[in-house]
């Protein structure tokens, strides 16, 4: 199975399903009593336990480092589920992870590590690929460059701290996306944060989806343009808004805008959905407007040869202007990229605060993203070049939207990798086992009856808890499981602020690296507990060995 | 009324709840009483009276009338914001129009000379970076004294075999942020290494320094709290400010008597005003950035605890380079490190790994874990920059030799080049220059040196050092061809490559000045040094001594 565009299928679901109203309420009232007995506790703790508030008091003519009421939601509402989030680990974030196990004596406030360890099946980390690896091709290529290069970046890109493995790097990422130029920045969150302002400033708008990254919000902060909102994911509500604010120009003055950029993110990391990109670039000709597109989540995750959403949907990548993305997730390695025309990342180098201030990529990292990105594209022997014309630098017209093989003029000389990878037969075959398991746990998940969001073919998978206390529960029942099967379960548990307060969800996040009995596994594990917390809200339409005997055609059909 | 009836019988009321209708019926009564001094307040209640008695339904429809009033003039003020006054209407043709017609400015500028000036005089490095680099693949080994190496941990071989080793167990990528399975035992031990290294109660490491920067600082400053920073801090910590809305006050560079000028301009405005206690935070960097110059400690944390202000110090560039171990500019000035709320520090500089962290209470440390976005909205640090990291500092910890080699480099090196200063250094190595740094008695009268070039503000101990030009020619563009004949000069005559301070023009809010920029590392020895402070200082003399 490939991850492709089928333009019989639509790319949201038309109605998102919603859950019984009794859901709802209890939902609210249990956010309402929480948030009484936390106020009460306050009140009652700040009277005669002042030991245990002095850090959220007034002391000494110092004003309280954090109010207690920003404080609130983190103290009262996520102390109570903290032992589900940053459970500490160790060890490759692969198919299955190790677990330090902890206790929380004293209602969460401290934990203690206990000694021991819980290997559990990992359906948590953005391992898309199962790229992270301490064995293998690609580690064997990063011991040798630690070997050769050390570890050190050492300073900024612009003092002497651009390697030779800094230019083979960011040519091969231009020519995995199809694009002229790219630019790699050591840390996925500021590839965001210190590039968007060298694009934008003053008298210029920025239009994003409203449930964009932080990242994103951060940089468009600090460029100082201004900032609007549309719904998410609504590609009408995008029209309408920019028809407003083209025919309204700036606030007050009504001149035209200098320019408008629209930020969007490929794949949503906490919704599952899928960018529409066909109608984006149908608005993008209309409107005229700059479109700068985050791949973060989908880049290596999405699409037939991987490379995301222009890949997905068939669109030459050289049509959008800024195409950012991570090599955190799918290339198991760290840090960021930005992507296009040359000019662009010409003028990116001289004005992108990571070139001048920012410590430059470590030679380790760039050589985890060379060998893995080279291993999805195959690498095949230099060409004999057209005389007179360099490889990279075509015109649109001129190129169809294939995407080849790497080079291997590209590639450091000392760098050797295994027959399986340098052919690409590896990199395909991670690409469909992915496509297949995320189609196949989004396909069963419904029919088990859960309501669960996005795109059946993101392998970011969000299944709807609703109430606070589930999620604590899910957390644990996954962990500890009560069935016949054992195998501890690690999954990630999101609620506000980073999804509405109301729909707390549980998120998988599956891998190439989970065979079909991993995800068979999962489901028979969501359905005991789905059952044991009454998580069904959608309409159960098959029993869970139907599901799981139907593997096939639940991926191969278009419902 | 019934309250009054119960309160006059108090038999059948258990006695401890006396004194809580007490209190009820005071209120009633004072509610009473108050509405009766309102001037009119008979006649609305007679009004009401007589209006329900004739008709309810009346009231009723009154109490709604009321209620829509209240709610049209809500509405109107929410909606002045989006459309309000200022919004046109147009129509559909209209729009159509407005949009074909609109022609948006090029994504990207033209590059002008200057850009291409910058982006042309990038060196690349072929092979491993270090104290001795190849510019070309096959071209000869220069000195490499732009790079923050201070300790040589760049080329360590040690730290070299502990990252395959971390490679072997965890690979590169944590593929997650902290809080999902992104926390590694290697980063908790970290954290700890770092917090026992520097005395604070607890640390946090980022992936990144500059983000760690520009995020530590709005994760604790929120609007209407007030900073006061000095003018020459970073660009990072310039972001950080910016994200943060507080409100900023700047004081003159390393001046502390400005500093307490500010400070007391602010608690003058904070009385006048009255109001809320708000959060008050100093900002400044240990060794700063932008030209080598060194905070006085001791005097800013006097004024910090008498304005009461918390102090957050950025050691990105002094953590790893000055202190007896390492430690950063509480070590060199003998304060502990717990005194400064907050520490900011890079891995990626001092130790050669990556990263940045935190250092300071716990409370201050666990809040960024939720609350700096930095850290949350980030994958963690790769394993291998973490182990190491560690390595460098138990290296640190037990090797102190280092820091006195590297000390003795910096010396050398600013005496050698001291002879183009206004007031050159005696043999000793007194340092003569800055005007805050030696108060007091000052043995020799410093003779002016009338063959002054250039100005070092740098600290003695600084192995960072910028090179300011005496005389600059009249444009910041023609200043910046002339350091860079300077840089060009230099590794073509004496194969040693030192680089002119990159900045962001147009983006900085005070523009630095352009300089010259040499990191000094304990890895060159003292032949090497004295080569490159000669060839240095030949190509100034050479470059800007004809053209004055």
């Amino acid at each position: 199975w490939t991850s492709q565009w089928n333009p019989d299928e639509p790319i949201h679901a038309l109605e998102e399903e919603r859950p019984p109203y009794h859901v709802l309420i209890a939902t609210y009232l249990s956010y309402l009593l929480l948030i009484v007995l936390g106020h009460v506790r306050d009140f009652f703790g700040k009277r005669f336990r002042q030991s245990h508030y002095s850090h959220l008091m007034e002391h000494d003519g110092y004003a309280a480092l954090n109010s207690d009421f920003d404080s609130f939601y983190v103290r009262r509402l996520k102390k109570r589920l903290d032992d589900c989030f940053a459970r500490p680990v160790t060890g490759v974030a692969g198919r299955t992870i190790q677990l330090l196990d902890r206790t929380g004596p004293d209602d969460n406030s401290s934990f203690e590590l206990t000694g021991g360890y819980t290997r559990a099946l990992n359906v948590s980390s953005y391992n898309y690929l199962g790229f992270a690896s301490s064995t293998g091709g690609c580690a064997d290529a990063v011991d040798a460059a630690i070997r050769r290069y050390g570890i050190s970046g050492a300073g900024p890109r612009h003092d002497a701290s651009t390697l030779d493995l800094h230019h083979q790097t960011e040519k091969l990422v231009a020519r995995f996306l199809g694009v002229e130029a790219a630019m790699v920045v050591s840390m996925g969150f500021a590839t965001n944060s210190t590039n968007i302002p060298a694009l934008v400033s003053k008298g210029c708008l920025v239009i994003s989806d409203e449930f964009n990254h932080a990242s994103i919000r951060f940089g468009v902060r600090l460029s100082g343009a201004s900032l609007r909102t549309f719904k998410h994911n609504d590609m009408h509500a995008l029209e309408a808004l920019l028809r407003e604010v083209i025919s309204q120009g700036q606030p007050r003055t009504h001149r035209p805008w200098k320019k408008i950029l629209v930020i969007v993110e490929g794949l949503y990391s906490m919704e599952g959905s899928l960018l529409n990109l066909p109608m984006f670039m149908e608005l993008k000709r209309r409107y005229k407007f700059y479109a700068y597109v985050d791949e973060a989540h989908s880049i290596g995750a999405i699409g037939p040869n991987g490379r995301g959403v222009c890949d997905y949907f068939g669109i030459d990548p050289r049509e959008i202007d800024v195409l950012m993305g991570t090599f955190t997730k799918s290339f198991g390695a760290a840090g960021g990229y930005i992507a296009g025309s040359k000019e662009l990342i010409d003028r990116l180098r001289l004005r992108s605060h990571a070139m001048a201030y920012a410590e430059s990529m470590s030679p380790p990292v760039l050589t985890q993203i060379l060998a893995s990105m080279a291993s999805i594209m195959g690498v095949a022997p230099p060409l004999a070049a057209p005389a007179g014309e360099e490889l990279d630098t075509m015109s649109v017209a001129s190129r169809p939207t294939a995407y080849g093989p790497a080079s291997s003029s590209t590639l450091p000389s000392w760098f050797s990798l295994p027959t399986p990878l340098l052919n690409g037969t590896e990199g395909r075959e991670k690409l469909r086992r992915l496509a297949f398991n995320s189609r196949y746990l989004s396909s069963g998940l419904r029919k088990l009856g859960f309501i669960v969001y996005g795109h059946r073919d993101s392998p970011i998978i969000p299944l709807l808890l609703y109430q606070p206390a589930k999620m604590h529960y899910f957390s644990q029942m996954m962990l500890k499981r009560f069935g016949a099967d054992k195998t501890p379960i690690v999954v990630v548990i999101v609620a506000y602020p980073a999804t509405p307060l109301i729909t707390s969800r549980v998120r998988f996040c599956l891998s190439a690296s989970h065979t079909k009995n991993d995800i068979d596994m999962l489901l028979r594990a969501c359905d005991e507990v789905g059952d044991a917390l009454d998580l069904k809200h959608g309409k159960q339409t098959m029993k869970v060995e139907e599901v799981i005997a139907a593997a096939e055609e639940l991926v191969a059909s278009n419902f | 009324m019934s309250t009054q009836s119960h309160s006059s019988s108090p038999t059948d009321i258990p006695a401890p709840l006396l004194p809580l209708l007490q209190l009820l019926s005071s209120v009633f009564l004072t509610l009473q009483s108050t509405f009766k001094r309102i001037p009119g307040s008979p006649i609305i209640v007679r009004y009401i009276k007589s209006s329900y008695q004739d008709d309810p339904w009346r009231s009723l429809l009154e109490v709604l009338l009321i209620a829509f009033a209240v709610r049209t003039l809500l509405m109107g003020r929410t909606r002045g914001e989006g459309a309000g006054k200022n919004f046109i209407k147009l129509t559909e043709k209209e729009i159509d129009e407005l949009v074909d017609e609109w022609k948006p400015q090029p994504l990207v500028e033209e590059p002008n000379d200057l850009d291409h000036l910058t982006l042309s005089t990038v060196p690349t490095i072929y092979g491993p970076n270090g104290a001795r680099v190849k510019l070309s693949p096959a071209g000869k080994t220069v000195l490499n004294m732009t790079i923050p190496n201070w300790q040589g941990f760049v080329e360590n071989e040690k730290m070299k075999q502990v990252a395959i080793e971390t490679l072997r167990n965890y690979g590169v990528g944590t593929c997650g942020p902290s809080g999902f399975y992104g926390t590694i035992d290697v980063h908790m031990k970290l954290e700890e290494d770092i917090a026992s290294f520097l005395g604070t109660e607890a640390a946090i490491i980022y992936a990144q320094a500059f983000a760690a920067v520009s995020s530590v600082i709005p994760a604790f400053a929120k609007r209407g709290d007030i900073i006061v920073a000095d003018r020459g801090v970073n660009f990072a910590i310039h972001k950080g400010l910016q994200i943060s809305r507080s409100t900023i006050r700047w004081y003159a560079h390393g001046d502390m008597k400005d500093l307490e000028r500010v400070l007391q301009n602010v608690e003058r405005e904070q009385k006048r005003k009255g109001g809320k206690l708000t959060k008050k935070f100093i900002v400044a960097e240990g060794v700063f950035e932008n030209d080598g110059m060194m905070l006085e400690l001791p005097k800013v944390l006097e004024l910090k605890y008498k304005y009461k202000y918390r102090l957050i110090l950025d050691e990105s560039q002094s953590f790893g380079m000055v202190g007896a171990h390492g430690r950063g500019i509480t070590e060199h000035y003998g304060v502990p490190a717990s005194e400064v709320d907050m520490i900011l520090g890079s891995m990626a500089t001092g130790l050669a790994t990556g990263g940045g962290f935190c250092a300071g209470s716990y409370h201050v440390c666990n809040h960024q874990r939720i609350n700096s976005s930095a850290s949350v909205f980030s994958a963690s640090l790769p394993a291998m920059l973490a182990t190491t990291a560690s390595t460098a500092i138990s290296i640190l910890n037990s090797q102190p030799a280092l820091q006195s080699t590297l000390q003795a480099n910096i010396l050398l090196f600013r005496q050698i080049l001291s002879k183009l200063e206004p007031l050159p250094m005696t043999e000793s190595g007194v340092p003569t220059i800055g005007s805050s740094s030696t108060a007091g008695s000052m043995p020799p009268p410093p003779v002016p040196n009338k063959d002054a070039i250039i100005h070092i503000p740098s600290h003695i101990n600084s192995a960072l050092i910028h090179i300011f030009l005496l005389n600059p020619p009249p444009t910041t563009e023609a200043e910046e061809r002339l350091l860079q004949e300077v840089v060009d000069e230099v590794v073509s005559k004496s194969d040693v490559l030192i680089t002119r301070a990159r900045r962001l023009r147009g983006q900085e809010i005070f523009e630095p000045e352009p300089s010259l920029k040499v990191c000094i590392s304990s890895s060159f020895s003292r032949k090497e040094i004295e080569k490159a402070a000669k060839g240095l200082r030949e190509a100034l003399v050479k470059v800007c001594g004809k053209k004055r």
